[in-house]
């Protein structure tokens, strides 16, 4: 202990206990979308309205009202869909851009990375007219290939930089070993990379599970749109009970929570990814 | 490193290539088609269409040459003027939603009790989708939602807003919940940041005399400028291109145009009007004034590289 802690403890605890007291109402701030879904689904529309009363109604009576398990089943085929295809296309376009240069490969990465910063309202309109003309909004996998092709750069960027890690003499033992340029991406780089691989799916997979506009306008069949286009839909009816609304969001919101709680150092790691490195 | 050096070269690749080389770069063209494919016709070639497309009077169907008049059309637009400002009036929740993470990522850093479960209760809202914030933002801001009933419970019952309904007021309520949206991940990146600060720095300091706001000040901030640079970029760039599912559920644009921004032009004008033409123009707009942001971010990326 130095000699300081030991001259000045008390104004220390007390500097320590005005943090506690500021972390303790940040946290109830951001809590409170958490427990207003559970108090407010807990009502009947009738109850919400004169503002006190508690009831399973809404619960009981929310499959009648939502299709709960439809839209989470169209949420998953669609997450996993993109996300196959988003590693897939990232992984082959990182190991060719990190180990077998090819001749302009530094301008075709910088192309495809810099696409990374078009926001998607940009090419929105001419997206979704020849998406449409291909009859692609008619099922899952118009609003697949557009989650892919967003979620692409990234991923490129991503494995680029992890690939860049393998040492070139073990590419090179590897095919002098007769393994081929798929046997090395697949038994000596693909290993290395399980925490990339990691990271995008997390990512990868609450961007798409909480996207609206999307889903919004490429999935053009009502039974095929995922939870969060079904929940902003019912939002923007105007009958909608409240009550009901905060049990959708709940669900709705569930399976990212527990994926982010489970995963949540993947997440950091992609979040702060191009500066922690 | 720079991103041009991103790619290496292997040894080998002399005047002359080997077969073995040859194969090497062939494989690698091949390996990048899907990538190319994929972003070049979903990315790349809808903005030359946006470009082309920002011209003409497209419905969607029927396409009609306009030329440079479209354009000065847009520009004579008020509603035009109007999303623009609202952006650029969004832009002031920015240093709050810079301030607080800020702010939080400190504290967490402190280490005091419970700090881990502090963090995990901080992002766990970064998980959940806008739509779902935007629905519980609308019940916090309605007439008999919990901002009222908070104000009149501390005596200012006089005050009695339905925020959301107002047009003066509108906005104000979106940049609110724009900067509670943006806590989760900004906290999260200067945390990293913090984590990367060498303790013995502080310690050094604070046995120099230096006092807490000191040592923030002139230790903790600069170690941080290059977090605070990326931070202030991607919450720039989110309030321009982020906010669609709160502004659809929360105020679907209105009152009149009070809380439309140019991303949320593009789609009415698309999708509610039917004007394919101008819809693109915005879109190209928007484009324009993201990439000059993200540009400024590479050029960031780059000074930290050299």
């Amino acid at each position: 202990m130095s000699t300081l802690t030991v001259s000045a403890p008390k104004t220390k605890r007390l500097g320590r206990a005005a943090i506690f007291a500021a972390m303790v109402a940040l946290a109830i701030v951001m809590l409170y979308p958490f427990a207003i879904m559970v108090i407010i689904s807990f009502k009947t529309n009738a109850q919400y309205l004169i503002g006190h009363g508690v009831s399973t109604q809404t619960w009981q009576e929310i499959n009648a009202n939502i299709p709960v398990w439809q839209e989470l089943w169209n949420s998953t085929v669609v997450c996993t869909l993109s996300i196959f295809i988003i590693l897939v296309v990232g992984i082959m376009a990182g190991f060719s851009f990190a180990k077998l240069q090819f001749r302009g490969g530094n301008v075709v990465f910088l192309a495809i990375v810099s696409a990374m910063m078009v926001p998607l309202q940009a090419i929105l309109i001419p997206e979704f007219v020849n998406i449409a003309k291909t009859g692609l909004t008619n099922n899952y996998l118009g609003a697949v290939v557009v989650y892919a092709a967003l979620g692409t750069p990234f991923s490129i960027f991503l494995f680029t930089t992890y690939f860049r890690r393998i040492p070139d003499e073990l590419v090179e033992a590897g095919i002098v070993d007769g393994l081929g340029y798929f046997g090395v991406l697949w038994r000596l780089a693909l290993p290395m990379a399980l925490p990339a691989i990691a990271t995008v799916t997390v990512l990868q997979f609450i961007q798409i599970w909480d996207d609206l506009l999307v889903g919004l306008l490429f999935l053009q069949n009502n039974n095929e749109r995922t939870i969060t286009v079904g929940l902003a839909a019912l939002a923007a009816g105007h009958t909608t009970s409240i009550p009901l609304l905060m049990a959708g969001s709940l669900v709705s919101a569930a399976p990212a929570m527990l994926v982010y709680l489970v995963f949540q150092r993947f997440l950091v790691r992609g979040l702060t990814m191009g500066i922690d490195r | 490193m720079s991103l041009t050096s991103l790619a290496p070269r292997l040894s080998n690749s002399g005047p002359r290539p080997s077969l073995l080389t040859r194969r090497r770069r062939r494989v690698g063209m091949v390996l990048v088609v899907p990538a190319l494919v994929l972003v070049g016709l979903l990315i790349l070639y809808p903005i030359c269409q946006a470009v082309y497309y920002s011209f003409t009077n497209w419905d969607g169907l029927t396409t009609n040459w306009v030329g440079p008049s479209a354009w000065s059309q847009a520009f004579h637009n008020p509603t035009m003027w109007q999303a623009l400002r609202n952006n650029a009036e969004l832009l002031l929740s920015v240093p709050f939603a810079l301030a607080i993470p800020l702010a939080a990522a400190v504290m967490l850093h402190q280490r005091v009790a419970g700090w881990r479960l502090f963090r995990s209760i901080y992002f766990l809202p970064t998980a959940i989708s806008w739509v779902v914030i935007g629905l519980v933002a609308e019940h916090f801001f309605a007439y008999n939602g919990t901002m009222n009933s908070l104000l009149s419970d501390i005596g200012f019952s006089n005050i009695h807003t339905n925020m959301l309904g107002q047009e003066n007021q509108a906005l104000i309520a979106l940049g609110i919940t724009f900067i509670f949206s943006m806590i989760g991940t900004n906290t999260m990146l200067f945390l990293t940041g913090l984590a990367t600060l060498d303790p013995s720095l502080e310690e050094a300091a604070r046995i120099d005399g230096a006092g807490g706001w000191r040592i923030f000040r002139h230790i903790t901030l600069p170690h941080l400028s290059r977090f605070l640079q990326l931070a202030f970029v991607m919450t720039v760039i989110s309030a321009f291109s982020a906010l669609f599912s709160l502004i659809f559920v929360m105020t679907n644009g209105g009152p009149g145009y009070a809380t439309t921004t140019m991303e949320f032009l593009v789609y009415q004008t698309g999708f509610n009007q039917s004007q394919f033409g101008t819809a693109a123009l915005y879109g190209i707009i928007l484009f324009v004034i993201t990439a000059v942001v993200g540009i400024v971010q590479l050029r960031l990326i780059g000074d930290r590289d050299s």
